[in-house]
């Protein structure tokens, strides 16, 4: 393929040979001369077409967010010598070169090897794929190149950074009818002391109360409150009115960072846990126990992105018809609009006990906005309209009011939530 | 190296327009000073906003304005015409040779990989001197040959053999990419089988 640069140097030579033929001027017509030499020169060595062999290896490949990964590209040139090529390894635009490089220019003889190593890190969670590798062979003078591509792509899992919320207590309001670790109101197996009751035969010498048997000269059983597991959706909004900020910053990926941390520490306590998405679509994930649920969700939480339209209580059809009634509700929402409390208010009359979790649009934006007298009216206005959703919202759900600068864990604590019986 | 197009740029520039400064003729010098000022406008406008097409025509218009006024108002002295002919087509290849390999040298890379590049970019250098020097000697050795007297430049033949040369060099060039496609049809496709991750290197 010819470059610009032929194409101008040969309508040179065309002009400069043309102006020296009318104006009958010998030294003018010799300045067609230059261009024309290196035209030919150029074309004596025309750039090879490159045959070029690729391999890719990654350290690792799945990562948490802000994290590196060592890349190694190893290409080898199986065609004939390659005098000037170039090499880049395509990579997704939130992947950043931290160090090396992925782009060469090298001299490549027959048979030879070019070993690019390089670091990569991503500020935002997604599933990347990295490639292919296009490379490029230039004639010495840059007037011609060939143009190859090495399918040759690698993928990398990139984890939204975990909220550490090990501290916090997460329990389900409602209990299912299987062990776990939320106090269920009900005698059964646990270790919180529930009452006594008169020795029955059968019952376990280890809860013999000798104490409470030796007063009374009979002997007296302990009882203990069963503790249970129970079911929690989490609820992400991830509609495109959540998007306020930069694609680091924003709702939609706190939002993501908070359900996965919240997803963690419920079924850590060995709950059921499922996931809603409302984006372009809405999706989910069905109730289900363990780890390889956590990686399920994490899986499904990657792929979030803002986008979509639709009205909040759509979620609510969803509920209703996949996930059990009397099931908890964590709806993380950036409360950007008064249809949030319509929905919540439907789904708190369907029975579910609904935890509002709100990751604060406002102070996403106030800390990217210069601090003036407008935008100072602006946040006192806009923060007192939050206010008031938040106080309607308090009447039929338990709200988090979450400023994403600090760990969602604090703004948990206040949430206190005592279980009622199944 | 990011300073070498730049620096070969200000001296084109310095160059016509220190030879604008010996037109005295103020019918020429308007035109070709406005024809001068655009090219500045338009290379600094294509500098800042990278519009490529700027950059292009403001070359073209400092050639233009070169050429339009040794031919027309000052005379063509050889040696030095073809000097600034071989450094326009110096600066283009500079530049472009600055923009590839200036960003590999910024990047934190290994002394391995810096040393290839830089064989590599010495190799690029060597071959456009060379181009460059050839560029400039051939044309003086057929002035020479034809101030001689050994070929006789101002007739008719001569000028329809150059033409008829440089029509060959052009179509050549032209038909080139044609017909290594067509060579390379016949040759084995590429292997992409072998260039799936799971291959060894």
């Amino acid at each position: 393929m010819r470059t610009p640069l032929s194409s101008g140097l040969a309508a040179a030579s065309v002009g400069l040979l043309l102006l020296g033929l009318v104006l009958r001027s010998w030294q003018v017509v010799l300045l067609a001369l230059p261009p024309t030499i290196v035209l030919a020169l150029g074309s004596l060595a025309p750039p090879p077409r490159p045959r070029l062999v690729a391999m890719r290896s990654l350290a690792r490949e799945r990562v948490d967010a802000g994290r590196d990964v060592e890349v190694e590209l190893v290409i080898r040139n199986e065609g004939p010598p390659l005098d000037l090529l170039e090499v880049a390894d395509v990579l997704p635009r939130d992947l950043a070169v931290v160090r090396g490089t992925n782009h060469a220019l090298v001299a490549l003889e027959s048979g030879g090897t070019l070993v690019l190593s390089y670091v990569v890190q991503s500020a935002v969670k997604g599933d990347f794929v990295i490639g292919p590798v296009r490379a490029r062979s230039l004639d010495p003078l840059g007037l011609g190149v060939q143009d190859a591509v090495l399918e040759v792509r690698s993928s990398l899992v990139v984890a939204p950074a975990m909220e550490d919320l090990r501290r916090v207590q997460l329990l389900p309001r409602r209990t299912r009818p299987w062990f776990g670790q939320a106090p269920s109101r009900q005698i059964g197996v646990g270790t919180e002391f529930w009452g006594m009751r008169e020795y029955a035969p059968g019952d376990e010498v280890r809860r013999i109360n000798w104490k409470a048997s030796a007063r009374f000269d009979r002997l007296f059983t302990n009882e203990y409150e069963g503790e249970r597991s129970g079911d929690v959706v989490l609820v992400v909004d991830a509609r495109r009115e959540s998007f306020v900020g930069t694609p680091v910053d924003n709702p939609v990926e706190h939002a993501v960072r908070a359900a996965l941390g919240i997803a963690d520490r419920v079924l850590a306590a060995r709950n059921r846990v499922g996931l809603i998405v409302q984006r372009q679509v809405i999706d989910w994930v069905p109730l289900a126990f363990g780890r390889k649920q956590l990686y399920r969700i994490l899986d499904h939480l990657l792929h979030v992105q803002p986008g979509g339209e639709w009205p909040l209580s759509h979620v609510g059809f969803v509920l209703s018809r996949f996930f059990p009634r009397d099931c908890g509700v964590v709806l993380i929402t950036s409360l950007l609009d008064r249809d949030v409390l319509e929905a919540v208010i439907r789904l708190a009359a369907r029975g579910h006990a609904v935890t509002i979790v709100a990751p604060s649009a406002l102070e996403i934006e106030r800390r990217q906005r210069t601090d003036s007298r407008e935008d100072r009216m602006a946040y006192q206005i806009l923060a007192m309209e939050r206010a008031n959703v938040v106080r309607q919202l308090r009447r039929v759900a338990t709200v988090v009011d979450w400023d994403p600068a600090t760990p969602l864990a604090l703004a948990l604590r206040r949430m206190t939530a005592r279980p009622s019986r199944a | 190296m990011r300073l070498a197009p730049s620096a070969l740029l200000g001296l084109l520039e310095a160059g016509v327009a220190w030879d604008l400064v010996f037109i005295f003729d103020r019918a020429w010098i308007g035109g070709l000073a406005f024809a001068f000022g655009v090219n500045l406008v338009l290379l600094a406008v294509g500098h800042v906003l990278h519009w490529r097409w700027a950059r292009w025509l403001g070359l073209v218009l400092l050639g233009t304005t070169y050429v339009v006024a040794h031919v027309f108002v000052l005379g063509v002295q050889l040696l030095p015409a073809l000097a600034v002919v071989a450094l326009l087509m110096g600066y283009v290849e500079v530049r472009i040779l600055s923009e590839r390999f200036a960003p590999l040298f910024l990047a934190s890379i290994t002394p391995a990989h810096r040393g290839q590049f830089g064989r590599a970019l010495l190799r690029a250098w060597t071959r456009l001197a060379a181009a460059l020097i050839v560029a400039v000697v051939v044309p003086l050795f057929a002035a020479d040959l034809a101030v001689a007297g050994v070929v006789p430049l101002t007739t008719i033949p001569t000028a329809l053999l150059l033409s008829a040369g440089l029509v060959a060099v052009v179509v050549l060039i032209a038909l080139l990419p044609t017909l290594d496609a067509k060579a390379s049809e016949g040759r084995e496709p590429f292997p992409r089988a072998r260039n799936s991750p799971k291959s060894p290197p």
